[in-house]
């Protein structure tokens, strides 16, 4: 049932992430083991966009942890850019469903921090943070406290902060779910934008949404009890128009294909 | 861009951090303008409240409601206020008490604030020591002044040795709470983006713990005051307390009536100081009514 067509469309390119038999299990309360992941084989090529789907609980959000190194596979490998994912960390952006906002920070202390972490000099954290809210449509609002912003508008500030990294890799934990649907689609359309305006980073996003990951995402993986049920190839054309996206004849046959496993 | 989005970006002006909701200003400045007025009106009422306690100290000094011997009016006591200054005698206690205030406020804080946020990163060594920290907690301090004087003598030490006791454990225990505060997905996300044991204290601990700690530092400022003037009322070769302490046993109510106002008015001073300090450190949380 499942679809490879991964790695034919982009044979050229340098592989961003590979594993190879991961499995992951969990110490349960009652003194067992849980198997999160149970046997994953799963090859991402640099620059692509992939989005893992599922229900809650399928172990996608593991998934994206392991990639992070917040989470060590029990047996398998996974690498990011050829090396383990600790060191790969530095090359490393995230994004979560809260934005995580550092509240004592305004807009720019809170896009300056990874910065300010990896020792960046603050002339030059300045510089950039200033350049990336301007990117996202929030120039002027440097000085503002993030109790000051709307929802979209922190969205926005955390979309800054991932991007003033520079990161090769965008690992994204269902990071548009908190936001009212007006305020999301325009800051998916933010978004898209960002990652179309440069050499495409490699993003890894988790969702729920099916629809969402559709419009987004190359490909969309959607997992299962832990498994791979359905590996598949989007190829809808680029630049898209998220508001007319869903009637794309291709959209809806991926749709339907999945819909009745999520 | 949708229109949505253009809506939501709306500029600050520069000096922005007074905004709150750019989109409602008319609304925000007929409601301040409603705070201002209901502002004036406290005070006013405030005044009020004052004029007719003096009132009421008055009439039960005239109509000798009260022991001839307690029975002072505020006219007596606003002579020896104004005697005691020219004399120096105010000016060279006050000056005695407020220098303990500060020291041990100061240095009881910093141990406390240090000793609290570590103790809410090693949960372990807390869950050891915190029955030991609540027994010495709810010993009545002033039962340690003898002590201390004993140990100490009647200078400025004793005074804050005793005030540090009262202090330290007040800071403690804010800053105790103000870690377990701590955002999960901060944590998570600097561990991401790399972040060191030292600047998880320094960028998130701290400032997550600074607006209880803050509250810990307001309550130990006045208990500083409490904690040097019991001191004082006890033994002491200076300060305000002595001072209650010799005119009482002197039976000169009136001084000792000047002397407690006194002291009232500089708890209510230090208390608005760490006010304004607190607005201005605390100046990225949103206000209460939010």
């Amino acid at each position: 049932m499942t679809e490879t067509t991964t790695g034919a469309t982009r044979a050229t390119t340098p592989t961003a992430i590979q594993m190879s038999g991961v499995t992951v299990e969990f110490a349960d309360p009652l003194g067992g083991t849980k198997q999160v992941l149970k046997g994953i084989d799963l090859t991402v090529p640099a620059g692509q966009f992939i989005a893992l789907v599922g229900k809650s609980g399928c172990g996608k959000t593991t998934l994206l942890n392991m990639v992070a190194a917040l989470v060590r596979p029990t047996t398998g490998t996974v690498t990011v850019g050829g090396e383990t994912p600790k060191a790969a960390r530095r090359n490393l952006g995230f994004m979560l469903a809260r934005d995580a906002l550092l509240p004592w920070r305004t807009a720019q202390g809170n896009v300056e921090y990874g910065l300010e972490l990896r020792g960046v000099p603050k002339q030059e954290r300045r510089e950039t943070a200033r350049r990336w809210l301007e990117a996202v449509h929030l120039g002027g609002s440097e000085r503002l406290w993030p109790w000051q912003l709307s929802q979209g508008m922190r969205q926005r500030v955390a979309l800054a902060r991932t991007w003033a990294l520079d990161p090769d890799v965008l690992l994204m934990d269902e990071p548009f779910a908190a936001l009212d649907v007006t305020t999301r689609v325009a800051v998916q359309e933010e978004f898209l934008r960002l990652w179309q305006s440069e050499q495409h980073k490699t993003v890894i996003f988790v969702t729920h949404d099916l629809g969402e990951a559709i419009a987004l995402a190359d490909r969309v993986v959607l997992l299962g009890e832990g498994r791979v049920l359905y590996d598949v190839e989007v190829g809808l054309e680029r630049p898209r128009d998220l508001q007319t996206v869903a009637g794309e004849p291709r959209y809806q046959e991926i749709y339907n294909q999945l819909r009745s496993s999520i | 861009m949708t229109r949505e989005l253009e809506e939501m970006t709306i500029t600050a002006p520069d000096n922005a951090t007074p905004v709150r909701e750019p989109r409602r200003d008319p609304a925000e400045t007929a409601r301040r303008k409603l705070a201002r007025r209901q502002t004036t009106k406290v005070r006013a009422l405030q005044a009020l409240l004052l004029v007719a306690w003096i009132g009421l100290w008055q009439v039960t000094a005239d109509q000798e409601w009260l022991d001839p011997v307690l029975g002072k009016s505020p006219g007596q006591s606003w002579d020896y206020f104004v005697g005691a200054i020219e004399s120096g005698e105010l000016w060279t206690n006050t000056k005695a008490t407020m220098a303990a205030v500060v020291v041990s406020w100061v240095l009881a804080s910093l141990v406390g604030a240090v000793c609290g946020i570590a103790l809410g990163l090693l949960p372990t060594v807390e869950r050891v020591i915190s029955p030991f920290l609540d027994a010495a907690n709810a010993m009545p301090r002033i039962a340690l002044a003898p002590m201390f004087i004993v140990a100490f003598g009647i200078g400025m030490t004793a005074k804050v040795a005793l005030a540090c006791t009262l202090v330290f454990f007040i800071v403690l225990s804010g800053a105790r709470a103000g870690v377990r505060s701590t955002d999960s997905e901060w944590l998570r996300l600097s561990a991401v983006l790399g972040a060191t044991k030292l600047q998880l204290f320094w960028k998130i601990m701290l400032p997550v713990a600074t607006p209880a700690i803050f509250a810990g530092l307001r309550l130990g400022l006045i208990y500083a005051l409490l904690g040097v003037v019991g001191s004082e009322l006890i033994s002491a070769k200076d300060g305000l307390g002595q001072l209650i302490a010799s005119y009482s046993s002197l039976f000169q109510m009136e001084a000792v009536y000047a002397i407690l106002i006194l002291l009232a008015i500089v708890a209510v001073l230090l208390n608005q100081l760490m006010v304004t300090a607190e607005r201005w450190l605390l100046r990225w949380q949103a206000p209460a009514d939010v």
